[in-house]
């Protein structure tokens, strides 16, 4: 995908969403019609001039640019692996519980990021670990996730 | 009076609360999803057992570190510790990058430590004036404040197209805080029947996403954060960047009148403070590059936010902000009542409660100098394996603010389009400022609406708002014609 299509994208996707908050307002209640439902479709109304004259400047300024890739990770495997990893952890949190959710977590996290010691891998996921356990688990008693199945 | 409360404060004891307070503090507010206001919460029941001014100490103490802590992982990490802290990694970490961290850790400090003793000197001198002056602010000029603060928007952006593209973003900024309860009705509003969402999207969450996330998956394609590693070990002798005091002073007056305003947060103090310095710079351009000047102007802004939050809490009983929302809570549990009384009958105990700012400016301060250097080595550590360790968290930080699993995948989004957005020219930094100044606009906006019968004249007639509408013009048409002069230029 090109930098000028993103853009293109972006611009017509915020172009919608402002429609939709104007017309979102209608239903709010009479109450309000002259102070919050007035100040969100002045959001709505702003977010569509603007996004509507970028979208003519973008317009205008098409010939002269050249459109470059645009490249959103330098190593995708390693960036979107990250990422779904992550996603898979916060998934896992309800039913795995926080310290077991990391403890798979940390570990194969740091080898898909290219870590080659086990002996670093274990000692930092641990020490990680039990550093939440006794700082923010015992000593100042923050609630962490727990799990539904364990 | 003076010389009882420096009798009771020079108290083996009471310098031990101060230290504690202090450290703890800046270890708090290096941590995401640990916060000020938590910790001071926290240390309420604690301080029960304690006799009252010791309680006072470790929880002013507190509140002082952890301002000055959330710079350290903002500054080395993106990662701010606290939400004011974000300004921070604006310049902080674009310096970590160039392996500078040692001396952005140490502008950080210096700034803060000037913030924080200026805003305590003001509120030990001319508080009860100053309170009297802010509950003179009403809805309008509460709107005001909040379009004084969105006019950094302007700042942000250096030509034409990226203008007009830093209002889109602040604009998206202010429609993602209108997600939640109505102001006015209490209707729920674009909540998608989440319970989680009634209070609105949580900003700690988006915050880490769009800062500390996407910056981490940034990183997957390097070995290491800092690409020149001679450097970050110089920093007892690197000297302080050369016309870093004016930012600092800026911030600092920026920051202690933003703070005695009650609702305004340390966080709009810091932008405010940062986007002030920007424009007056001689190099703006250098700004979200690595410009130490932004640093020292949001840190001295956010640590100067302390004390000005104090004047209205200690005067009034209005609290400045949620730390001093959860200090106020502490006072009332000793029975102390502000008001009058408070500087009077308990003079001796408030008196020493100020002056241990000023003493807990300093530990953070030699802290901050002395362990700045063991901070900066964090930067060093390999990417595979800081990386899965400040995303765990991130992670933490985000679920820790409301305990909700549905803030770490708002993280998650937040942090993949802040890539997006970044990568197509979009402004992260006023997306935010919509977002914090969001609710202050929209709620100052209506009331005004209503005080005024549906009229708008009510935002031009009264002094304070047209002294707000005066600075307003005053940020706005500098950078404006620039642009339109950058413009004319072939």
């Amino acid at each position: 995908m090109t930098k000028r299509f993103a853009e293109l994208f972006i611009l017509t996707g915020y172009l919608i969403l402002a429609v939709l908050l104007y017309r979102s307002t209608a239903s709010y209640p009479d109450s309000v019609q002259g102070s919050t439902a007035l100040y969100v479709r002045f959001l709505g109304t702003a977010l569509a001039f603007f996004c509507s004259l970028e979208l003519f400047l973008w317009f205008k300024n098409r010939g002269q640019e050249e459109s470059e890739k645009m490249t959103i990770a330098t190593v995708p495997m390693r960036f979107w692996g990250l990422f779904f990893l992550l996603l898979l952890y916060s998934i896992s949190l309800s039913y795995l519980g926080f310290y077991l959710a990391s403890a798979l977590f940390l570990p194969l996290a740091m080898l898909l990021l290219g870590a080659k010691k086990p002996l670093s891998i274990c000692l930092t996921s641990a020490g990680v670990l039990l550093f939440i356990y006794l700082v923010f688990a015992k000593l100042l008693e923050v609630p962490l996730p727990e799990g539904s199945l364990f | 009076m003076i010389l009882q409360a420096l009798q009771a404060l020079f108290t083996p004891i009471s310098l031990f609360a101060v230290f504690i307070g202090t450290t703890s503090g800046v270890i708090v507010g290096g941590m995401p999803g640990l916060t000020a206001t938590m910790a001071v919460a926290l240390l309420i029941p604690v301080t029960f057992a304690l006799e009252p001014l010791t309680g006072l100490l470790l929880m002013g103490g507190v509140y002082c570190g952890a301002m000055y802590g959330g710079s350290i992982p903002a500054i080395l990490l993106r990662t701010p510790g606290t939400p004011a802290a974000v300004a921070t990694a604006l310049e902080g970490y674009p310096m970590t990058q160039k392996g500078h961290g040692g001396l952005a850790l140490k502008v950080s400090v210096i700034a803060s430590f000037t913030g924080g003793m200026f805003s305590a000197l003001v509120l030990l001198l001319v508080a009860p004036v100053l309170a009297i002056f802010a509950l003179t602010f009403g809805p309008p000029e509460y709107f005001l404040l909040a379009i004084l603060g969105l006019a950094g928007i302007v700042s942000m952006a250096d030509d034409e197209n990226r203008l007009v593209k830093a209002i889109i973003s602040g604009l998206i900024g202010l429609i993602m805080a209108v997600v939640g309860t109505d102001p006015m009705s209490g209707m729920l509003r674009y909540t998608a029947g989440l319970t989680d969402l009634f209070d609105g999207i949580a900003f700690m969450p988006a915050l880490i996403g769009m800062f500390s996330i996407s910056q981490m998956l940034e990183l997957t394609g390097t070995k290491s954060i800092i690409t020149d590693t001679s450097t970050i070990t110089k920093i007892k002798r690197e000297p302080l960047p050369k016309g870093i005091h004016k930012p600092i002073v800026l911030g600092s007056l920026v920051g202690t009148i933003i703070g005695i305003l009650p609702g305004e947060g340390a966080t709009i103090a810091a932008f405010m403070s940062y986007n002030i310095a920007r424009r007056r710079s001689k190099h703006p351009e250098l700004f979200g590059k690595g410009n130490p000047e932004g640093i020292a102007a949001a840190e001295a802004g956010n640590n100067g936010c302390v004390g000005g939050s104090l004047v209205p809490t200690l005067t009034l009983g209005i609290p400045g902000n949620s730390v001093a929302a959860a200090l106020l809570g502490g006072l009332l549990v000793h029975g102390l009542i502000p008001g009058p009384e408070l500087f009077t009958k308990y003079g001796v105990m408030t008196y020493a409660f100020i002056m241990s700012l000023f003493i807990a400016n300093i530990v953070f301060l030699l802290l901050g100098l002395f362990m700045a250097p063991y901070f900066a080595r964090i930067s060093l550590t390999p990417t595979a394996l800081l990386i899965p360790v400040v995303c765990l968290f991130s992670v933490l930080g985000s679920y820790a603010m409301n305990n909700s699993i549905l803030d770490i995948f708002i993280a998650l989004l937040c942090g993949l389009a802040a890539i997006l957005l970044q990568k197509t020219g979009f402004s992260l930094g006023a997306l935010i400022l919509g977002l914090i100044l969001g609710p202050i606009a929209e709620t100052g906006f209506a009331q005004a609406l209503i005080m005024g019968h549906g009229s708008y004249a009510i935002f031009f007639n009264r002094p304070q708002a047209v002294a707000l509408w005066a600075i307003i013009l005053l940020l706005l048409v500098p950078p404006i014609y620039q642009i339109y002069k950058q413009r004319k230029t072939p």
